[in-house]
């Protein structure tokens, strides 16, 4: 304790009585901006949302290929596969060969034009009927779908022509029993078909320049599809831009009109209070009690789908007509609750207008609620479009959206998924993208809300 | 820790914190909450810890009842002895419950401090089915008991209301026949008068006294408030940035004060004598930031006799009188002879009793 | 109570009256002459409607003829069907919606409240991580996807067992259910579950659970007794909306697991045009969960006594 100099003990001046605060004063908007840029998932989502935005609008321009237009071709086609193709001469009829073989084989190469069989009679049958398979026929002896039966033993041969992709198939012949039922003899074959094209074809589909440039036998390659072709034998990655394009559209546009004009009603409401603000809630209780979804598939059928029209105005319509209270009930609360605050009461008593108060204290104030109910209205707008037009309430075709094309992918999901999971991936992805954001702007934007989650 | 320890004990006190030290980690940092503060209650009186907001002080008594949430809290050091048996870190002693059995808590916000969808005499009973093992019946006819020893009116009926029919003092009447249920030895009153206005604070802390001379139990109160302080305290612990800057009898923190933050404290105090008008006077500046607490006194910046080794060393516990400490370098003997060290007017530390 | 419930209910007819005029007007509205559908009319039944509804006169004389009608309970006779009056198809098509709108509300309400309440018990721990990821996935995925990728994965399940271990499509047993209702409630699961979370994660940090800890009681008695019950008050508050969000997620549902519910009907009448079924059916789902609504109003005032008593 004595260890101490006595200098030590020198009075020192008072150096600092008010401290300097170490951090700069941020506006809400500053500070709201911070807060988003440290979030990383809200950033991420909204990289996401802006990739989105660029793809409808700028994807066409790059990808021009024609949604509308269909590749007879390439039907169904996953993305990926292999895509040359044998140029050949024009389908001429077969000319059976005389002769017979000893087993089940090819008579000729296996094209896409056409497959040709011949085979021996089978031990004690009495006609025979020829299937095909896409799968290696299994000891449960399913040989796939009967393409055709002849109920004598002269004929031993079989052209199939019915809708034939590149690809793997398994052709059986089966022995028929006296009385035409199916025997338990068989022979199976496994025949991989090659895509082929013509000349004409090539040509029409814009392959090559001129017929010069090719001849038979050559090989080349068939029209690209990055994201394949949907059933009708349309670009999927074409038509999945087109369906970005009505999706966004009504996405954001209809939120943007429901939340502006609740943001109007509410704040007229708030503002003026008393027998007005009731009248006006009650009305917008009524339109909240109405079932929204059923309520959309009677406005658009009252709303009517002429010809030539793609059911996306009805849809905006009824999305405009049901949903603006749930916002205009959020607005009218926060300008109820600002009215009361210090700030405007002193700026009345200043002699401010209403105008004034309106827009320089009151909506101002309101923007971040606004923001973020308007960031999480848009998922949800997207969702209903999806959801329509699943039930096939949507847009009409041929127009494409995500959510019809998602309709049309469902039917045949077991054989090609692709068609069901692009759409899909893409409305999950964008309703996820917007959902993330709105959490990211409301714990950026709305304090009381902050560290909840 | 060097220098002076804290009070010589002869025989145990009821309660004894010692050095007790909490810190916070969180993502800015790890705050110092509480930095070594040592104090000890006596049974039948009232210790009143004082100090602003943020000083500590309620983690300081959170942590002695385990409320503090683990993480980001943790105890770095120190014990806390209740009849000379560790409590920290602990949930039964000596066969009972430490927490509503042994010590009671009431809160500052009686409003939101009761659950909502629960009745009052249920809110009430439930300490007594949990320590006592009381049927909810006999708990029930118990807690309107209480609520009578509340000097709650028609007990009966209360006891099956719901918090939202109540006004905040009548729930933190409640809320004190809750603390007290079980008979504890120490009953821990955070703040328990801030929320409330100033005739029902009156009212509480007069059911407080009353209760204590009851039943005999200590009371170790928290508050901002010098006038509570005055009024119902035997012993004060004056608390600055997360330590004990000056302890003594409730006398010596009004008319002998020593640390220069409690002579701060008292002039900003208001008064309404007429013939001593004069302006407030704040404490200029705020506290340090305990993300990285100063090397040496955390009150130095604001400190009008802050002295050149308050800078880099924190202060050593003098005892300026006996059973009276100050953690201030001016109570240093150099200090004392120095003739370039400060002085405090003797007119500014014997003030008459606020 | 009795006073809020009659006031709710006086409400809820002025909701149906005006459900039932919005939709008299928006049908109202549709171009041409309904009747004029002939795929869907025969000779007798355009007599029998033109006389019961009096097309022929002025269209307040129609409204009136219409909310008369609907007050004795009489949705009219189906344009498609010949001689099927609307209310034969309700109480033949509801029941099964109704079925697995319980069991999928069941699923929503207990899977969210228990999700909930494990992901704020394990706050930014593995198990929250896990299941709130989930959810995000049970937000973002559209249900008609959900739907045909649990249908997929039932194929593929009962191809892998080699039987029928759970039906693909259709109606009959409990097995038929599960499926179904599991996919229809688990959107409205993950919107539960994300609002159990946070007012979970509001109450842990409340007052009166710090008095509840200081006044000894056991972690696992706090949970059940102060913070359940006061965590799961704003899920009941939405589980109204979430009875509505269920009744018109089942139309996908019942479409893809082809169950024979009003749901699917209603679609089918929709892709008609069959007016009057359209028409009944939309009165009939909007008196439902008008009276949903009015009903988990009131076992919220139950629950929550600063309702009950005000």
């Amino acid at each position: 304790m004595t260890g101490i100099a006595a200098a030590e003990f020198a009075r020192q001046a008072s150096t600092e009585h008010a401290q300097t605060l170490s951090r700069p004063s941020l506006s809400y908007w500053q500070d709201a901006r911070i807060r988003l840029q440290s979030n990383r998932r809200a950033l991420v989502s909204l990289f996401i949302v802006i990739s989105l935005l660029i793809l409808t609008l700028l994807g066409p321009v790059l990808w021009s290929v024609n949604p509308a237009a269909q590749d007879l071709d390439q039907i169904s086609v996953p993305p990926g596969r292999d895509r040359s193709a044998l140029v050949v001469a024009e389908y001429t009829p077969w000319v059976i060969p005389a002769g017979t073989v000893a087993e089940l084989q090819l008579a000729d190469t296996a094209t896409t034009q056409s497959v040709r069989l011949q085979w021996a009679g089978l031990p004690g049958a009495y006609g025979h009927r020829v299937y095909r398979n896409l799968y290696p026929v299994g000891p449960e002896r399913a040989y796939g779908i009967p393409l055709g039966e002849f109920f004598d033993n002269s004929t031993l041969n079989f052209e199939d022509r019915l809708d034939l992709r590149p690809g793997t198939y398994y052709y059986s012949v089966v022995a028929l029993a006296e009385n035409g039922r199916p025997g338990t003899v068989a022979e199976t074959l496994r025949v991989d078909v090659r895509r082929t094209t013509t000349v004409n074809e090539a040509l029409a589909q814009g392959l090559v320049g001129s017929a010069a440039d090719i001849a038979l036998g050559d090989s080349l390659q068939v029209a690209l599809h990055p994201l394949g072709t949907d059933y009708l034998g349309r670009d999927m990655l074409a038509r999945l831009m087109e369906g970005a394009r009505v999706s966004l559209f009504i996405g954001i546009i209809a939120p943007f009109i429901y939340v502006l004009m609740g943001v109007v009603y509410g704040a007229v409401s708030g503002f003026a209070g008393g027998k007005v603000d009731q009248v006006m809630m009650r009305f917008a209780d009524f339109v909240v009690a109405l079932p929204f979804l059923l309520f959309m598939i009677l406005f658009k059928i009252a709303f009517g789908i002429g010809p030539g029209e793609s059911g996306i105005f009805p849809m905006l319509i009824a999305m405009i007509v049901l949903l603006w209270p749930a916002t205009a009930r959020l607005v009218r609360g926060q300008i109820l609750q600002i009215r009361e605050q210090g700030y405007v009461e002193a700026s009345k008593l200043l002699g401010a207008k209403s105008s004034y108060l309106i827009f320089r204290h009151m909506l101002p104030n309101t923007l971040g609620v606004v923001l973020v109910t308007l960031t999480f209205e848009i998922p949800r707008a997207i969702f209903t479009e999806a959801f329509l037009s699943f039930i096939g309430m949507g847009v009409a075709p041929p127009t494409p959206s995500w959510g019809s094309m998602s309709n049309e992918g469902i039917k045949t999901m077991l054989n090609t998924p692709h068609e069901l999971i692009f759409p899909a991936l893409l409305i999950s992805i964008t309703v996820l993208a917007f959902n993330l954001l709105g959490d990211g702007l409301r714990d950026a934007l709305d304090a009381r809300m902050r560290n909840t989650e | 820790m060097t220098g002076v320890m804290t009070s010589p004990q002869t025989i145990p006190a009821l309660l004894e914190v010692r050095d007790l030290a909490v810190e916070f980690a969180t993502y800015g940092g790890t705050v110092q909450a509480v930095r070594g503060v040592s104090f000890s209650v006596e049974k039948g009186k009232t210790l009143a810890i004082v100090g602003e907001s943020g000083c500590g002080k309620s983690v300081t008594v959170q942590s002695l009842m385990g409320l503090i949430p683990m993480p980001p809290g943790r105890i770095t050091a120190g014990s806390a002895r209740l009849n000379g048996v560790e409590v920290l870190g602990c949930n039964v002693i000596n066969g009972k419950d430490i927490r509503g059995s042994q010590i009671g808590m009431i809160f500052q916000d009686p409003m939101t401090s009761l659950n909502p969808t629960m009745r009052i005499g249920d809110q009430i009973a439930e300490p007594l089915q949990e320590h006592r093992g009381y049927s909810h019946k006999r708990a029930f006819s118990e807690a309107i008991n209480l609520l009578s020893l509340s000097k709650i009116p028609e007990a009966a009926k209360r006891a099956r209301q719901y918090p939202f029919e109540f006004s905040g003092g009548m729930l933190q009447r409640a809320m004190i026949a809750m603390a007290i249920a079980c008979k504890p030895s120490i009953l821990i009153a955070d703040e328990p008068t801030t929320a409330l206005d100033v005739t029902i604070q009156a009212q509480i802390l007069d059911l407080l006294q009353d209760l204590q001379t009851e039943t005999g139990m200590a009371i170790v109160l928290i508050t901002h408030d010098l006038g509570v302080v005055a009024r119902v305290a035997d012993e004060v612990a004056v608390m600055y940035a997360g330590k004990i800057v000056e302890q003594g009898s409730v006398d010596d923190i009004f008319y002998r004060s020593a640390h220069p933050y409690t002579l701060g404290l008292k002039l900003a105090m208001p008064t309404n004598d007429p013939d001593k008008q004069h302006k407030l006077n704040p404490i200029d500046g705020s506290p340090p930031d305990l993300f990285a607490p100063p090397p040496g006194c955390g009150y130095c910046p604001r400190c009008p006799f802050s002295m050149k080794i308050c800078d880099s060393r924190p202060p050593e516990n003098f005892e300026v009188a006996v059973q009276h400490f100050s953690r201030c370098w001016l109570h240093h003997p150099q200090a004392r002879i120095s003739p370039a060290a400060p002085s405090i007017p003797r007119e500014l530390y014997v003030g008459e009793r606020a | 109570m009795l006073w809020y419930i009659g006031k709710r209910l006086i409400q809820g007819l002025i909701t149906v009256w005006f459900i039932a005029t919005a939709t008299f007007f928006a049908m109202h509205n549709v171009p041409g002459d309904p009747l004029l559908n002939e795929r869907a009319t025969t000779p007798t039944i355009r007599a029998n409607l033109e006389a019961k509804y009096g097309l022929d006169q002025p269209v307040t004389t129609q409204y009136f003829i219409y909310l008369k009608n609907i007050v004795r309970g009489d949705f009219g006779i189906s344009f498609a069907q010949e001689n099927r009056e609307v209310n034969d198809i309700i109480r033949e098509h509801f029941p099964v919606s109704a079925i697995l709108g319980v069991l999928a509300v069941i699923i929503a309400a207990v899977g969210g409240i228990l999700w909930g309440s494990l992901t704020a018990l394990y706050r930014n721990r593995l198990p929250d991580y896990l299941i709130m990821f989930l959810v995000i996935l049970g937000i973002s995925v559209p249900s008609f996807v959900i739907a045909a990728i649990s249908q997929l994965g039932i194929v593929t399940l009962n191809n892998l067992a080699g039987t029928t271990v759970l039906p693909v499509a259709g109606w009959g047993t409990i097995y038929h259910m599960l499926v179904p209702a599991l996919v229809l409630g688990l959107s409205t699961m993950a919107y539960l579950t994300r609002l159990m979370r946070s007012s979970m994660l509001e109450i842990v940090n409340s007052d009166f659970v710090r008095t509840a800890k200081s006044k000894g009681v056991p972690p696992a008695r706090i949970f059940a007794r102060h913070q359940l019950r006061n965590a799961v008050l704003p899920v009941i508050t939405v589980l109204g909306p979430s009875i509505a969000a269920i009744t018109t997620g089942g139309f996908v549902v019942e479409i893809v697991f082809a169950i024979p519910g009003l749901g699917r009907f209603f679609v089918e009448a929709v892709q008609q045009l069959d007016y009057t079924v359209i028409m009944g059916t939309t009165v009939f789902y909007g008196t439902f969960l008008v009276f949903m609504v009015i009903l988990v109003d009131v076992i919220y005032g139950f629950i929550d006594p600063r309702v009950r008593m005000s």
